[in-house]
């Protein structure tokens, strides 16, 4: 199996069109840590005035919306702002930092998007590819069943998105580190979950923030994956795929405004964020809710794969 | 002579067509098959079965007693193959495409690459990219990813398809030798009659799908009665005296006389009835007939009818 994923990782490499990609990567967060650098600083707050004033203020305003709000996911939000407020307040916790390389870190995780995008072209090239080679043939005469050289196909790919994030994440921690500089004292982030607030160390917060970011990411390269084995064309997957990374979301918020099975949909679990740091799409949706319908999802973008590759006559 | 392919009363269905119609045989050890056949009667259907690339309908294929359809990786373990072009990765090198296949099978060692390379001669260009490859080095590049494993059975679907004459010839000889020297059973197709006379032991056709005939190639050839040319003067009379006294002999007029399809035996008499009639005899020469002939004999005969 290893020497299979060897392979595979051989055939992205020696394509002149993944230095590209990563090249791309690298001039993008180049770019915005530059444009932070330069433009954003200027505007820094002052983050020595007082700031306890301030939150308690807010508290009040957040207290009274509280008690005006009849919507319960409303409340919930009042509520878990009001925890962290007096948490801060009570142990000296400032909600504003110094930009610093964390800040940078978690702005760049915009761009897992980026990270996503070069791993669906190459999840959707990488069974579809070598058909247009027509060097499947050669391939599937070996004493090797198909299923494991699809695995190998898909390790591979997982390998390629986890490459692609490390790459952001490290290169985004380097670039920080050299234009921001790291803080005195990181400040902790602060969780809230079932009406407790604890706190949580910056680096691992990323590292999770990060892991949960690249979820939807891992779940379209899987359908793109999917696609590419199933019609064997590559630019289907691709175009497929990224339309419904672009505008996926937006759909399922729309939907989700007038329908209540819009929960159901794919791109209404891929963010699991949305438990930590926000409220959920809709009512009655949690965190073992979405992760049992990404699992759904998963399971049934495999299955469609490696049957219709097991299955298939290679004719062309 | 020891049987390594068995091919079981095979059938193919595609979409409710019978492409493949129920073809048997068997290939031994150490001899080259050929399969001939126009072109869609199912040669490369066939030799896709036997690599395991489509499904058969029914019936069964085994190589070395493995059967493809139940145990698909022993069965295989014993094949090297080119189907249709050995089209490579064009973005790595030769060398490159030999690792990524060696590392598919077990046990293939650096040396025995080399080995390989040296074998089908490309040693010198062996570590440039497949793109700036000619036709024929990537005919010799898949040739030796087919025998990096020392597979008993070599299966090459149209190897001689677009090569220069000289190329045709190199892998010719190289099939001849695998086969002699390393007791490999070669399964060729073509549609290229002089070649298959040249590089096969036996021969199988398929037309439409059913397998018509498998004859050695020299029965093949030889085995309906000959045809001699006699050189006579003056040729017309000769024509009707053939046809009043042997009307079961098919006689036709040539460039140099007249040319007949008969037994040896039957040549003194003929020679005695031209010299009594006063016809001048300069010369008779068997003309053996070719591959060809007897190809479109054989399809014109059995497999004439189309479905």
């Amino acid at each position: 199996m290893i020497n299979l994923i060897r392979n595979e990782w051989m055939k992205i490499f020696r394509r002149p069109g993944t230095y590209v990609m990563i090249a791309i990567l690298l001039v993008i967060i180049s770019v915005t840590g530059i444009f932070m650098k330069y433009n954003l600083i200027e505007e820094e707050p002052n983050v020595t005035e007082e700031w306890k004033p301030v939150l308690q203020q807010e508290n009040e305003a957040l207290k009274k919306q509280l008690e005006s709000s009849s919507i319960k996911m409303e409340q919930e939000y009042y509520k878990k702002q009001i925890a962290i407020n007096e948490y801060r307040i009570e142990h000296d916790i400032p909600f504003r930092e110094k930009y610093n390389v964390w800040s940078f870190v978690k702005d760049n995780s915009e761009l897992i998007l980026l990270a996503g995008l070069f791993t669906i072209v190459i999840s959707a090239g990488i069974v579809a590819s070598e058909f247009n080679w027509g060097t499947i043939k050669l391939l599937l005469i070996r004493p090797i069943n198909r299923s494991k050289i699809l695995l190998s196909k898909y390790i591979t790919v997982l390998l390629y998105a986890f490459l692609m994030v490390g790459i952001l994440f490290g290169f985004s921690v380097l670039l920080g580190a050299i234009l921001f500089g790291f803080p005195e004292q990181a400040l902790p982030y602060l969780n809230y979950f079932n009406g407790k607030v604890t706190e949580q160390h910056i680096v691992v917060h990323l590292i999770v923030y990060y892991g949960l970011g690249s979820i939807e990411m891992i779940m379209l390269t899987t359908m793109a994956f999917m696609i590419s084995s199933v019609f064997r064309n590559s630019s289907l997957a691709i175009g497929l795929s990224l339309f419904l990374m672009f505008t996926g979301s937006q759909f399922t918020a729309l939907l989700s405004m007038k329908f209540d099975w819009a929960k159901y949909i794919l791109f209404a679990n891929t963010n699991l964020m949305q438990y930590i740091e926000g409220t959920p799409l809709l009512e009655g949706m949690t965190m073992t809710f979405s992760i049992i319908m990404l699992i759904i999802y998963f399971v049934i973008f495999q299955f469609l794969a490696f049957y219709v590759f097991k299955k298939r006559d290679v004719a062309a | 002579m020891e049987s390594i392919v068995a091919i079981k009363d095979v059938t193919k269905v595609i979409k409710g067509r019978t492409i493949i119609d129920n073809i048997s045989f068997e290939v031994n050890k150490g001899e080259v098959f050929g399969f001939l056949g126009p072109n869609g009667a199912g040669k490369t259907t066939t030799i896709r079965m036997i690599v395991g690339l489509i499904d058969i309908t029914s019936g069964d294929i085994m190589i070395g007693g493995k059967s493809i359809k139940t145990n698909f990786e022993d069965a295989v373990r014993h094949v090297g193959a080119i189907v249709e072009n050995p089209e490579m990765y064009k973005f790595l090198s030769g060398y490159q495409n030999l690792i990524h296949y060696a590392r598919m099978v077990k046990g293939v060692t650096k040396e025995k690459i080399d080995e390989t390379v040296k074998l089908v001669g490309l040693s010198d260009r062996i570590h440039d990219k497949v793109k700036t490859y000619s036709l024929g080095m990537r005919q010799r590049l898949g040739l030796a990813q087919c025998l990096l494993h020392d597979p008993s059975v070599l299966i090459l679907d149209e190897p001689t398809n677009g090569l220069d004459p000289a190329g045709i010839r190199e892998i010719r000889d190289y099939i001849r030798l695998l086969a002699r020297e390393k007791n490999m059973a070669v399964i060729v197709s073509s549609h290229i009659l002089s070649e298959m006379e040249m590089m096969c032991d036996r021969i199988g056709i398929i037309q439409n799908g059913q397998l018509i005939d498998v004859q050695l190639v020299q029965e093949f050839v030889h085995s309906s009665s000959a045809s001699f040319e006699f050189e006579v003067i003056p040729s017309e009379k000769a024509v009707t005296l053939v046809k009043s006294n042997f009307p079961d002999i098919p006689v036709t007029s040539s460039r140099n006389g007249i040319t007949l399809e008969l037994t040896k035996e039957v040549v003194p008499e003929l020679v005695k009835m031209f010299v009594e009639e006063d016809i001048q005899v300069f010369g008779i020469k068997e003309v053996s007939k070719t591959l060809e002939d007897r190809f479109l004999e054989v399809t014109a005969d059995k497999g004439g009818k189309r479905p």
